[in-house]
């Protein structure tokens, strides 16, 4: 798959145009009996010009791919979209995507073409997805006009459910990098977040296995139930 | 394109694994592109703790796994009880499995995580990519574990090479050792008269010459065995179409040095020496380069025996560290030198202890006694004196009165043996001491109080008396008064286990983390390679030693009689002396750094100053003295 991306980069470069099936864009699938260690999964990072989805964009997105159980490095996404005309004033000291980088990025339309028919339709984990997932719905929206919902599942919701009681000292990516050691090639920086979000997947499937959930529609079922548990917690 | 244009190009993940990689062996050896294949060919996997990570039942092994994060442990089952125990540990940067995934066979121990750990691995395909076209990572891959000693065995005789010097014999040119007139044949001669001829001239080759004397090849006794052995044709065969053809060969004005380094390289136990126009001049063997060193120790050994003045032994000082380093060139083992330097150091006593009494003889019968690492022959350069004598007291006299005579004996040999450079003890354990100049009785009495009352300051002594050896002198009343304290010892279960109590309060400098715990008396950030890593080691052994009636006081002797004995595995006996040698290999290494930089030796070290290899190599013999504290604590229920 990174071989499809290099040579996806190096047609760009040469300005030919993507060469995409616009008619056949992939379906996204549901989380049904599919086995959670055979089954694709894209865990997912942006980096946006700000919080608001209603005015923000994105400008960076980084993916990578776990199957078997294991992130395949082989099968990622690492990608600046070129938009010029957007006001990064306000973020660029986070993610360190300044406006020359903006400039030279890859073509907005061309890229989330690519993402789509990259994640293949398979389930997004994001950390915090709701956000993510605004923000990428939003995007294939206006530029593709593509509206199918994709299968979304939040990594924050999975490790308290399967690391109860873990003291990380906090609800963010950071501290449960800090809680399993992890170290972060790049904060802020769209793969490398993807990256660690995805490593502390790991940890959780490896749990949820031990667990006895097989299919994705256990591990689906399971953050269900834990949400609503949570919320009677919060209702009590 | 330059690299880093060419790095940027890559993702950011590919970027990082390869910045992570950079910094392990093989990996700092590769070159970019092979780093970046075995980047985007990876698989991150997560094992939390405890999980099986490769298993013998797996089948062949089929991938090849870096730690990124955390421990893995390899797990054996003991012959002796079925416990598992843990034969080795794999931490971040280190590489699994290398025996199994080249011989394409299951792994023979289970890999288990220890801790949450996530490891970097390529499929088999991947694998065999990088093996082929990348040098490093081939030779890292094939020289396996074991190669990881032998990387340290040859830092330290290439570093002892480079201090060698002028002064050594190995830069002389080859002609001198070279044998004229070696013996030869023509290719056409049956193998059975060649044979013939190299046993008449009792020599283990034969050079193949043509017409022009130039060598073709080279038969030797090796050769003849594989023939026999392999029933490669009959002792007719003529001998050209057996030999090794194209035979090394170096020039008359080539250096000793140059030849031994070829026959290391090549394995090759001969080489011819040839003129300008090739023709066959001599030849050199192996011995023959080798056994110069032997007569050097033997010839010093005899210098230091027969100096007829205190000062000549003083000057005889630096030829015992520069035959160190030509010992440690040649690839001696650490156990071997430290015996060299104590057997050169009691050459050195008995010489001085001899000038003396035929100066001034006291005219009493006495054995001079060696304590602590003198007494163990544990000696390196870095030596003071632990010393006292046993004597016998001739008839009519008091033991007092015997002392009166032999203590200003003692003073003037303590203080000789000092300008030696030996220095003088700080805690006066010296034969000059009225206390450690004792008959047979008395130090049998002595004995007798220290290990029935086991004082906070007899604890410390043991280390001191409790190994201890005659270097002079009869050696029967030493050989009785042993006797004596070894039953004392063996029959007092209280006091071995104050002993043993005693040899677990010294841990070995690794943190629960597996880092190193750095020495609190030194400077910042050492380590203290005798009192932390070394001493756990020979006090642990010293406590199943005394308990268990060995007389020796050699910590690797030790050991290995412990092990005939049954009191030691023998699987564990072996990787605790290779650890305890190789933390000796690299003090003494150190030592003779410091003594090149002219700098006071001491037994500290900054473990940054060392490589990765060296420091991993550390961290396993530190968990090695662990392990055989742990034994200590079971034996004894501490």
């Amino acid at each position: 798959m990174l071989e499809q991306i290099k040579d996806w980069i190096e047609r760009r470069k040469a300005g030919s145009t993507g060469g995409h099936d616009r008619e056949h864009l992939p379906t996204p699938k549901t989380a049904g009996d599919q086995r959670l260690s055979d089954c694709r999964l894209i865990v997912l990072d942006l980096e946006t010009t700000g919080l608001n989805p209603a005015k923000d964009n994105v400008i960076a997105i980084g993916a990578v791919a776990i199957r078997h159980n294991a992130i395949d490095l082989s099968d990622q996404f690492d990608l600046i979209l070129r938009r010029p005309e957007l006001d990064i004033s306000e973020t660029v000291l986070i993610h360190g995507i300044g406006p020359e980088a903006l400039t030279q990025g890859h073509e907005t339309e061309d890229a989330l073409l690519h993402l789509l028919e990259w994640m293949n339709g398979d389930p997004i984990l994001a950390y915090h997805s709701a956000f993510d997932q605004k923000f990428l719905e939003k995007a294939l929206k206006q530029t593709l006009g593509y509206t199918q919902p994709h299968t979304w599942l939040d990594v924050a919701e999975m490790l308290p459910a399967y690391y109860p009681n873990s003291k990380t000292g906090g609800k963010g990516l950071d501290n449960w990098a800090d809680f399993f050691d992890l170290e972060v090639s790049a904060r802020h920086h769209a793969a490398a977040d993807a990256m660690v979000t995805a490593e502390l997947t790991l940890a959780v499937i490896n749990k949820a296995q031990k667990n006895g959930v097989v299919s994705l529609r256990d591990f689906n079922d399971k953050l269900k139930y834990y949400r609503q548990l949570k919320n009677i917690h919060r209702q009590g | 394109m330059t690299a880093s244009s060419q790095d940027s190009a890559r993702p950011q993940n590919t970027r990082a694994i390869m910045a992570f990689l950079r910094e392990h062996s093989p990996f700092s050896n590769m070159d970019d592109a092979h780093l970046a294949h075995y980047a985007e060919h990876a698989s991150l996997r997560f094992y939390a703790d405890g999980d099986v990570v490769l298993s013998p039942d797996d089948g062949p092994v089929q991938r090849f796994y870096v730690v990124k994060q955390g421990r893995i442990r390899g797990e054996r089952e003991r012959d002796k009880d079925g416990e598992t125990e843990t034969t080795f540990e794999i931490s971040q940067g280190e590489c699994f499995p290398l025996a199994a995934l080249i011989g394409e066979r299951p792994t023979r121990t289970l890999h288990r995580a220890s801790g949450d750990t996530f490891c970097l691995s390529i499929e088999h395909d991947t694998f065999v990519m990088l093996f082929s076209q990348s040098d490093p990572f081939r030779d890292f891959c094939l020289r396996g574990v074991s190669s990881l000693l032998d990387q340290v065995n040859q830092r330290i005789q290439t570093g002892a090479m480079a201090s060698i010097g002028s002064s050594n014999s190995l830069d002389t040119p080859l002609e001198r050792y070279a044998i004229r007139n070696p013996i030869v044949c023509s290719p056409d001669l049956p193998v059975r008269k060649a044979v013939a001829r190299m046993h008449e001239n009792s020599v283990g080759s034969i050079v193949i010459t043509d017409d022009k004397r130039h060598p073709t090849g080279i038969f030797t006794l090796r050769d003849l065995r594989t023939m026999v052995a392999e029933e490669k044709g009959p002792l007719d065969t003529p001998i050209g179409q057996v030999m090794t053809r194209n035979p090394c060969c170096l020039t008359a004005n080539a250096d000793a040095f140059e030849a031994a380094m070829l026959m290391a390289e090549h394995h090759f136990a001969h080489i011819c020496v040839v003129d300008d126009d090739h023709r066959l001049i001599g030849m050199v063997s192996e011995r023959d380069l080798f056994s110069l060193q032997r007569v050097d120790l033997v010839n010093l050994a005899r210098t230091i025996g027969t100096a007829s003045h205190l000062r000549t032994l003083v000057s005889l000082r630096k030829d015992v560290s520069r035959l160190v380093d030509a010992m440690l060139a040649h690839g001696a083992d650490s156990g071997q030198v430290v015996k060299i330097i104590t057997t050169l150091n009691d050459v050195t006593v008995r010489r001085v202890l001899e000038l003396n009494i035929k100066k001034n003889d006291p005219g009493i019968p006495f054995t001079w006694l060696t304590f602590g690492s003198e007494g163990r022959q544990e000696q390196t350069l870095l030596t003071d004196q632990d010393n006292g004598i046993l004597f016998q007291t001739p008839e009519g006299m008091t033991e007092q009165q015997v002392r009166e005579k032999l203590l200003p004996f003692a003073e003037t040999v303590n203080e000789e043996l000092a300008e030696c450079g030996f220095t003088l003890c700080k805690g006066n354990i010296m034969a000059s001491n009225p206390k450690l100049c004792l008959s047979g009785r008395e130090w049998d009495d002595w004995f007798a109080r220290f290990i029935d009352a086991s004082t906070p300051q007899n604890l410390v002594y043991s280390s001191i008396f409790l190994d201890m050896r005659a270097v002079f002198g009869p050696m029967e009343p030493l050989e009785a008064l042993l006797d004596k304290v070894l039953t004392r010892i063996r029959k007092n279960d209280l006091f071995q286990k104050m002993l043993a109590g005693n040899a677990i309060t010294r841990k070995p400098p690794l943190t629960m983390f597996r880092n190193f715990r750095y020495a609190p008396d030194g400077k910042k950030n050492t380590l203290d390679l005798k009192r932390q890593g070394l001493a756990p080691f020979v006090e642990a052994v010293r406590v199943f030693a005394l308990a268990n009636s060995v007389g020796t006081a050699n910590t690797l002797e030790r050991m290995q009689q412990l092990a005939i004995k049954g009191v030691f595995d023998t699987k564990d006996a072996n990787a605790w002396q290779e650890a305890y040698s190789l933390i000796q290999a690299i003090r003494m290494r150190a030592h003779q750094e410091m003594l090149d930089r002219g700098d006071p030796l001491s037994n500290y070290i900054n473990p940054d100053d060392l490589n990765p290899l060296d420091r991993r190599i550390l961290r396993e013999s530190f968990r090695q003295a662990q392990r055989l504290q742990q034994k200590l604590e079971i034996t004894y229920q501490l």
